[in-house]
């Protein structure tokens, strides 16, 4: 399915989902383009062809395009993914965009994830909850490297929400935190630098908005660009809810 | 107050590393703080920033007996004693801090392993003995063009580990965001600047912000080179041209444009200098590393702009590969071991399959050098204030603070951002607390119809001009051909008029799409001139400075001219003016004499006059093109001659 | 103040509810578990037909004779219906909502060739099912809860009746007469469901509280499948030979040597 070595170039066929609230004659429907594939292209120069040749109205968030911002992620062809990272020579000759579920929608496929992630921080405070003020004179505090490896596999997120459009509960409860905000709740458990105790956490992840609202569907995991491992995640978030339950019984 | 008309205490543009930083400073001294940006704050340029931040720790075998004074030596002569030393002076001096205080609020930087530890250096495996008292400190790495390992690191995640870091305080701290928003016109009144115009890039809507002080953090502009460079879609310097536009603040050293040596080929995607740091080679055609013969002392480890110049000439020796979409080299990782690159240099690993296809642990990854970082800006004093323009400030990589000059050390931006957050933040916190400032509204109303007009008069262009993604697209050849690593002055001159024709092209250019909201066709007509104005200042500049020094490369003066040229260019150029006009300042108080950088060519010109003839009066001379006193006494934080028990 | 929320402002308290939250999803797993090993073991049980009559009415006899069948069923049928309640809490309510997961669900699943992120464990142009799967796992509950329960309840009366009179309990030849006269229709359709349900059930289980860290998630669902198939295989001959289809196979094992 790829270009043939040599040969004619692939025509390709976009099939991509329209709609500006902005404009109230525009009503969401599909509109098709066609593209010749070239070496390399990514839905990034793809798209942007499309915009300065085609149809330049048409709406898509780029920032990096090296897949380290998360602005682009999209449903491509019923899976979200990045689309600065993905070759169209992954793809079958038609290839259908759509914005990501769950997000608000800005327009074509653009939609409004630093809100949904603004709001998932502040819902689950996720920073550091330290004692005491930085103290500018002092010495870092020591950390095993273990253990900031460790804390780094979750910090690697780049908030793209390509999990979080996957996840049918995301999809269907506004309320769940979601595989992002689980991932994010889990590097802070982690960190002893957050001096927030199991039972604080317990609360905010034993419910059906937190880990119990995951029904293991797994659709996060496997579609997060930065493979996280996001199964490993709730697991340990799982264990860690059990452990405080039986904890927090005996006091 | 109506809607299109917001007020605060402090307004910051960008969200970046820089803005944010600036931002919790004014926002804990208790200030009304709105930030603005082009995208959520975590999706700013500073996120993808993979090596290193530059601070003089010392914690490892490799650092020992590094300290601020080892830095500052490092970062003047990086700078090709373009830096204002006295900056770069507080610079390092406060990076400890600041990378401890990103410590702090939870990055995870990769820490000592104190015991056996194997690193390549030079080409060479070697086992270091790390001592077991450091275990559990913060780890540095080897980058180009310093003397001891420095680059504190998370991985190949550096910046987006800093910056999720600094944006969770700005959450905590409650602060205000309105991403998707675009400061388009800057609004002032007699030499006082009193916040901004924006535009909505939701509905395309504009309104202003009046603000006591404002704060332009938005990075770099990379995007005047078009596809040639490592820098984001979003880095196309409106925060550089709205300075520039009141034509009163000038922005500093635009020439001064870096060129990283490994952008991946064909798309420029960056390769991080640490995988070099790490002991990675270059490669020609040949499979022959170059860089030993060229460089024989730092080899891959020379300045940035030392390697990129021996990358070009070997391609133009016809030592590159050749392909379709032009020359490239080659970077070796495979002896590095896969245990490496996925774990230190896992983001590398990852471009290098997602966007070629290729296994660094088997495969040599292909790359060249591209534009990469913009050492000019925003001409600031030590303080972060503009030249001329009282309550305007500027940090971070839009800033031309001044302690990169001619070439900047990879790893010392990021370092930049937080140190200069921390500082113009404070200052901005204290010009705020005592200043009285009456809102105008009028004025503000005046800028916002200027800009208003501005959208209008693209919406109701007819006929059938050139677009302005073709305008665009030249504007970049034209850049990277012309404006590039080897500079002369028949191309530069070529250039100048090239750009010249370019902007009456845009004054031409119609819209192909009219339709309502932020029309992404609109938003970028918008920005068009603006980069064009740089690119021309930018080339301008180029042909006007005949030496070479760092980054700026004249085959036609290929000797660094410090009788001459020991200056910073400023230009000016209101955007109802025909022409720029370019001065030149003295670089600052000269404390590290002009030499010889330790790498590169040994040939220079030298200094006509004495270093005390140079210093004297040095800051009455800078007052002259608009330097705003400073909170201390200018030149007083120099620490003057303390280098001299380390050279 | 470390660990104040706001996501739980207005519960009166926070921790007892939390606790309560764990003992639920403890319980609908747990019951899902043992239901899951009870399903095996049981079909290991009327696997004894396989033998024969003999066989099976021997086993049948010693289970009630022992007192072991009739707290069974008891114990089985109400773990079913906790296990029916607890579970059915997740199935989203609204129809538009349930819309919405099987069309991203199906919407996953044929994504089609696309390199998964995790290359290194899953293999390079897979799609993914395991949404699609859940879909299934509430459909097939829902088939379970009705068929499952009127089979329970007619073999609740067939264990629990002799308890109170003269009656046979679990017999050969009740059980081919009326799977032979047409139960082995909903027979076949619950032994399906069931398989399915509990394979999938299993597998997701040992993900969500950390298999994953021993074994890699392509061995547990190769597992998952290789136990899928293989009780699904034995049931079938099971209901053959209940059906009178097929003679039993392994009745050698208790016919007399020929000499
Ligand atoms: C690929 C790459 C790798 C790098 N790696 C390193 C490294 O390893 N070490 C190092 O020291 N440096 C590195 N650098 C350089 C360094 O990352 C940047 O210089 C630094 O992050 C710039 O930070 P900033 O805060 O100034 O700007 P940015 O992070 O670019 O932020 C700019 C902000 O301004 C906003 N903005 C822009 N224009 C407007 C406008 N008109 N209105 C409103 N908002 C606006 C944007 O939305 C954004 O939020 C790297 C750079 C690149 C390109
Ligand atoms: C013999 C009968 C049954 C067996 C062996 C069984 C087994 C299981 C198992 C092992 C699980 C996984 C539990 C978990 O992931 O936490 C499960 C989940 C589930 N079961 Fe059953 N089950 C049975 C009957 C039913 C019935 C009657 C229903 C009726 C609706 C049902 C609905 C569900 C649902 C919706 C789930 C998913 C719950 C979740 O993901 O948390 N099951 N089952
Ligand atoms: C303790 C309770 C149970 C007892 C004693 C029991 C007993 C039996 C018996 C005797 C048969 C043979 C057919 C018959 O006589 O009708 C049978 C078949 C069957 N039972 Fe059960 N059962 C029990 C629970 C369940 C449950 C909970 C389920 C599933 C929800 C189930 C599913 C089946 C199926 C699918 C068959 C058909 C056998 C096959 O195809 O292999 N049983 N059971
Ligand atoms: S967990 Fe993965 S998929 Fe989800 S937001 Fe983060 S990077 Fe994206
Ligand atoms: S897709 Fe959703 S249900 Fe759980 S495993 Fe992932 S969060
Ligand atoms: S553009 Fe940044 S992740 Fe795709």
């Amino acid at each position: 399915m790829t270009s043939n070595e040599g040969g004619a170039p692939r025509r390709l066929r976009f099939e991509i989902f329209r709609y500006n609230p902005e404009d109230p004659g525009s009503n969401p429907q599909m509109q098709t383009y066609e593209l010749d594939e070239a070496p390399y292209m990514s839905l990034f120069i793809a798209l942007n062809q499309i915009r300065e040749t085609l149809d330049p109205s048409l709406q898509f968030d780029f920032a990096c395009r090296s897949a380290i911002c998360g602005s682009c992620g999209m449903m491509v062809n019923g899976r979200p993914a990045l689309g600065c990272r993905t070759l169209t020579s992954d793809l079958p000759d038609v290839i259908r965009l759509h914005p990501l579920p769950v997000f608000k929608l800005i327009g074509d496929l653009s939609v409004d994830t630093g809100t949904w992630f603004r709001e998932m921080v502040e819902k689950s405070e996720a920073w550091i909850h330290a004692e005491e003020a930085f103290d500018p004179e002092a010495q870092e505090a020591r950390m095993d490297d273990e253990l900031a490896q460790a804390i780094y596999e979750g910090e690697r997120c780049i908030e793209c929400g390509c999990c979080v459009a996957s996840c049918g509960v995301a999809n269907v409860n506004e309320d769940f935190t979601g595989p992002a905000g689980l991932n994010r709740i889990a590097r802070f458990m982690m960190d002893p630098r957050d001096k927030r105790s199991d039972a604080d956490w317990f609360e905010v992840v034993s419910n059906a908005d937190g880990v119990f609202g995951c029904l293991g569907m797994m659709a996060c995991h496997d579609v997060c660009p930065k493979e996280l491992p996001l199964l490993e995640v709730y697991a340990y978030l799982r264990r860690k809810t059990l452990a405080a339950a039986f904890a927090g019984k005996e006091e | 107050m109506s809607s299109d008309l917001i007020s605060t205490d402090v307004l910051v543009i960008g969200g970046g590393l820089a803005g944010e930083r600036c931002a919790i400073e004014a926002a804990a001294a208790g200030h009304k703080v709105l930030i603005l940006s082009l995208v959520p704050p975590r999706r700013s340029h500073s996120c993808a920033a993979q090596g290193g931040m530059q601070a003089a720790l010392g914690n490892c075998v490799k650092a020992d007996g590094d300290n601020p004074t080892v830095h500052f030596l490092d970062t003047v002569r990086g700078s090709d004693w373009g830096a204002d030393q006295e900056v770069a002076r507080i610079f390092t001096e406060e990076a400890p801090v600041a990378v401890r205080e990103l410590a702090h609020l939870g990055v995870p930087w990769t820490r000592v392993r104190g015991g056996k530890n194997s690193y390549v250096i030079k080409g060479e495996r070697v086992e270091i003995e790390e001592s077991i008292e450091n275990d559990g400190l913060i780890m540095h790495r080897d980058f180009g063009g310093t003397a001891k390992w420095r680059a504190c690191y998370a991985a190949a995640a550096t910046g987006h580990a800093a910056l999720y870091a600094i944006d969770s305080e700005v959450v905590r701290l409650g602060i205000t965001v309105r991403d998707r928003t675009e400061a388009v016109e800057l609004i002032h009144e007699g030499g006082r600047c009193q916040g901004a115009v924006a535009r909505c890039l939701r509905t395309g809507k504009h309104f202003a912000v009046v603000a006591k002080a404002t704060v332009i953090a938005t990075g770099g502009y990379g995007r005047i080179y078009g596809q040639y460079t490592t820098n984001a879609t979003i880095n196309e310097g409106m925060g550089a041209v709205i300075a520039l536009n009141t034509g009163a603040v000038p922005l500093g050293n635009m020439e001064a444009v870096q060129f990283h040596p490994t952008a991946l080929a064909p798309s420029n995607i960056l390769v991080t200098e640490g995988c070099r740091g790490d002991g990675a080679y270059l490669l020609d055609k040949d499979l022959n590393r170059f860089m030993v013969d060229a460089e024989p002392e730092k080899q891959e480890l020379a300045s940035r702009d030392v390697v990129s110049r021996h990358m070009k000439q070997r391609m133009r020796d016809g030592k590159g590969v050749d392909t379709p979409y032009g020359p490239h080299l080659w970077l070796d990782l495979r002896h590095l071991g896969e245990q490496h690159l996925t774990t230190k240099l896992r983001e590398v690993w990852e471009i290098c399959r997602d966007f070629v296809g290729l296994d660094p642990a088997r495969d040599l990854i292909p790359v060249q050098p591209t534009q990469h970082y913009s050492m000019g800006g925003v001409r600031v004093n030590k303080d972060g204030q503009a030249y001329n323009m009282s309550g305007l400030f500027a940090a971070g990589e839009a800033a031309c603070w001044d302690m990169h000059g001619f070439n900047r050390l990879g790893g010392n931006s990021l370092a930049e951002t937080v140190v200069a957050g921390r500082i113009v933040g404070r200052r901005v916190a204290e010009f705020v607390a005592d200043k009285d400032f009456e809102i105008q509204t009028s004025v503000a109303f005046a800028a916002m119809k200027k800009a208003e007009r501005r959208a209008a008069e693209w919406l109701n262009r007819t006929g059938s001009g050139p677009s302005v993604y073709a305008i665009r697209n030249a504007m970049g050849e034209t850049m990277m051909g012309k404006v590039g690593i080897f500079r002369n002055g028949e191309e530069l001159e070529e250039a100048v008029a090239e750009i010249t024709h370019l902007l009456a092209e845009c004054d031409k250019a119609v819209l192909r799409s009219r339709v309502p909201g932020m029309n992404p066709e609109l938003t970028f007509a918008l920005r068009l001139k603006g980069m064009l104005r740089l690119a021309l200042v930018t080339a301008k500049g180029a042909l006007l400075r005949t030496e070479s020094r760092g980054a700026h490369y004249r085959s036609d003066y290929p000797l660094r001219n410090d009788a001459e040229w020991l200056s910073r260019t400023l230009v000016r150029w209101a955007d109802d003016e025909g022409e720029p006009t370019f001065s030149y300042e003295p670089v600052g108080e000269i404390d590290l004499p002009p030499g010889h950088r330790g790498y590169g060519s040994d040939e220079r010109i030298e200094m006509r006059e004495s270093l005390e003839q140079y210093n004297d009066g040095v800051y009455e001379r800078q007052a002259v093109h608009g330097r705003l006193a400073t909170v201390e006494a200018a030149g007083s934080r120099l620490r003057r001659g303390e280098w001299k028990g380390l050279v | 103040m470390p660990g104040r929320t706001k996501n739980l402002d207005g519960f009166a308290n926070a921790a007892s509810e939390a606790r309560r939250q764990i003992y639920y999803e403890l319980a609908s797993g747990a019951s899902g578990l043992v239901l899951a090993l009870f399903m095996w073991g049981h079909m290991i049980l009327v696997g004894s037909i396989l033998t024969g009559e003999r066989g099976f009415n021997w086993l049948a006899g010693m289970l009630e004779v022992y007192y072991i069948a009739q707290p069974t069923v008891v114990v089985i049928f109400t773990l079913f219906l906790v296990h029916a309640a607890l579970a059915s809490r997740k199935i989203p309510a609204q129809l538009a909502d349930r819309r919405r997961m099987i069309e991203l669900g199906k919407g996953l699943a044929n994504a089609g060739r696309f390199r998964p992120a995790n290359a290194s464990e899953i293999s390079p142009m897979q799609a993914h099912i395991e949404s699609r799967l859940w879909i299934w796992q509430v459909r097939t509950g829902m088939v379970i809860l009705v068929l499952g329960s009127f089979h329970v309840v007619l073999l609740g009366l067939d264990v629990l009746t002799p308890l109170f009179g003269e009656h046979p309990g679990i017999e050969a030849l009740t059980s081919v007469a009326r799977v032979k006269a047409g139960l082995w229709l909903p027979y076949a359709i619950l032994l399906l469901c069931v398989e399915f349900h509990a394979g999938v059930g299993l597998y997701r289980l040992a993900i969500k509280w950390g298999a994953g860290r021993l074994l890699s998630r392509n061995v547990l669902h190769a597992i998952e499948r290789v136990l899928l198939w293989f009780f699904l295989g034995l049931g079938v001959v099971v209901l053959l030979v209940l059906a009178d289809v097929l003679p039993p196979p392994l009745a050698f094992l208790l016919t007399e040597p020929a000499i």
